[in-house]
């Protein structure tokens, strides 16, 4: 048998998996108020930690723990940080996750969209993850140093505030949609 | 009398048999107000199996003539085919108007691509140009679907479980038929047996068991009225998406900034 017939055996068998996958559906289903729900519940902003994460990324924090403590506590908060850095880079992912359902809403509910920003938008999220896995692996095998710890603690500094504000501002946005579009058969855009 | 092998002349009959049970079911449960190109697709299909069994009975199954007549109902059926699935879809994006809009037009670009790309192979092998033809055609279709449900998956939008059997069915059956199509061209250019009566089994009977889904799935539901969400204005759209848009392109400029090397300070 030729390759090129079992390239397109192949191509056909992803095209099932694929077809089985889009027709699994979303997880859960909508409710009314769910989406105003969903942005009103400021409490599951990761960015509201951030002070305590700033604090235990803080490199003279580190540096008068070496001091002081010797190698092996220093070593010690240095695994543990990096540890908290794991996490809060999934919290990350996480408000990550939630501009992109937000736009998913935005994008379900208007009578328009562009194609190209919703291809950009996807591009942008194969990117990210990418992104996402290279650094979480380099902080897994820890070849993270110190510099670049503070980095991250900078990054996440930084975009967390603009983020924030970013996710309050356009939540108000949502949740104004979702009041318009919520009559009682509404049918379902997955949100959780 | 017709040259036809018994097993598929059978499954054809089984086949045949249950398209009309979903045909009648479609009547007499309603759907054919709400779904009229589908219904008008099956209808054409079993008028299609008896055009075809008189065909065979008259000129036989080895017969150029016959081969020729069936091969010029084909294109009736595909386009019915096609009309049925944009109707089902349509149903279930109405209320998602800018999305129907996005998902019809992705549609559009791979079925046209891939079937442009069908068309010029074809025309470099004139004497399989009809089986490459519709080997090129059903691949378009499953291709375009797939990339239509992905999207309908990736904005989360539900599907009624009728409307998923009905999609289902057809992917299904344009895979099984590419799938036929190249076996069937490659046997034969092998000089593998019979494989028209294989290939006639096959099809007949994997039309027959989507049928059987077909009629218990319209059977089990009952036709409803979906209502529309209040839609939000497209310039709502047009201010948030963009802002998005940036905030994740600065997400990942971040991070990849944070992932390459940095520069030493002298």
């Amino acid at each position: 048998m030729s390759l090129t017939l079992l390239l397109l055996f192949a191509f056909v068998a992803g095209l099932l998996l694929l077809l089985a996958w889009a027709l699994r559906g979303p997880r859960t289903q909508a409710k009314p108020g769910a989406i105003s729900k969903s942005f009103e519940s400021g409490d599951r902003l990761h960015v509201n930690s951030l002070p305590q994460i700033r604090q235990a990324l803080d490199v003279a924090d580190y540096e008068f723990l070496g001091q002081k403590g010797g190698t092996a506590l220093q070593r010690r908060v240095r695994r543990e940080r990096r540890g908290i850095a794991l996490a809060y880079l999934s919290a990350l992912r996480l408000e990550f996750e939630d501009l992109l359902r937000m736009a998913r809403i935005i994008a379900g509910l208007s009578t328009e969209i562009v194609a190209l920003q919703e291809f950009e938008r996807v591009r942008l999220t194969a990117k990210f993850m990418w992104s996402f896995e290279m650094v979480r692996m380099k902080l897994l095998l820890g070849f993270v140093s110190l510099t670049q710890l503070d980095a991250l603690s900078n990054l996440i500094s930084g975009l967390s505030v603009r983020l924030e504000a970013a996710i309050k501002e356009l939540g108000e946005h949502a949740a104004l949609a979702a009041e318009l579009a919520s009559p009682p058969h509404r049918r379902g855009i997955g949100l959780t | 009398m017709t040259g036809l092998a018994n097993s598929v002349l059978w499954t054809w009959g089984v086949s045949v048999a249950i398209q009309t049970v979903v045909c009648f079911v479609l009547f007499f449960k309603g759907y054919f107000r709400k779904l009229p190109f589908f219904t008008t697709f099956v209808a054409t299909n079993i008028c299609q199996a008896v055009f075809m069994y008189i065909i065979y009975v008259q000129f036989g199954v080895k017969s150029e003539t016959a081969k020729w007549i069936i091969w010029l109902s084909e294109p009736a059926i595909l386009i019915l085919r096609t009309l049925a699935t944009a109707e089902l879809l349509s149903l279930i994006l109405k209320p998602y108007r800018g999305i129907w809009g996005l998902v019809w037009r992705v549609m559009a670009v791979g079925f046209g691509g891939v079937l442009l790309y069908a068309v010029i192979e074809s025309g470099r092998n004139i004497p399989w140009a009809i089986a490459l033809a519709h080997r090129g055609f059903h691949l378009a279709f499953a291709v375009s679907l797939v990339a239509g449900l992905l999207l309908i998956r990736y904005y989360s939008i539900s599907l009624q479980s009728l409307y998923k059997v009905i999609l289902a069915g057809f992917c299904f059956y344009s895979c099984t038929a590419v799938l036929a199509d190249t076996l069937g061209q490659w046997a034969i250019l092998h000089g593998l047996g019979d494989f028209q009566t294989i290939w006639q089994f096959t099809i007949a009977a994997i039309y027959a068991g989507i049928q059987i889904a077909w009629a218990v799935e319209l059977w089990k539901a009952a036709p409803s009225e979906e209502s529309s969400p209040a839609l939000l204005a497209s310039s709502l759209y047009q201010q948030i998406s963009p802002q998005i848009n940036e905030r994740l392109y600065a997400f990942n400029e971040q991070l990849s900034q944070f992932w390459r090397p940095r520069a030493t300070r002298p």
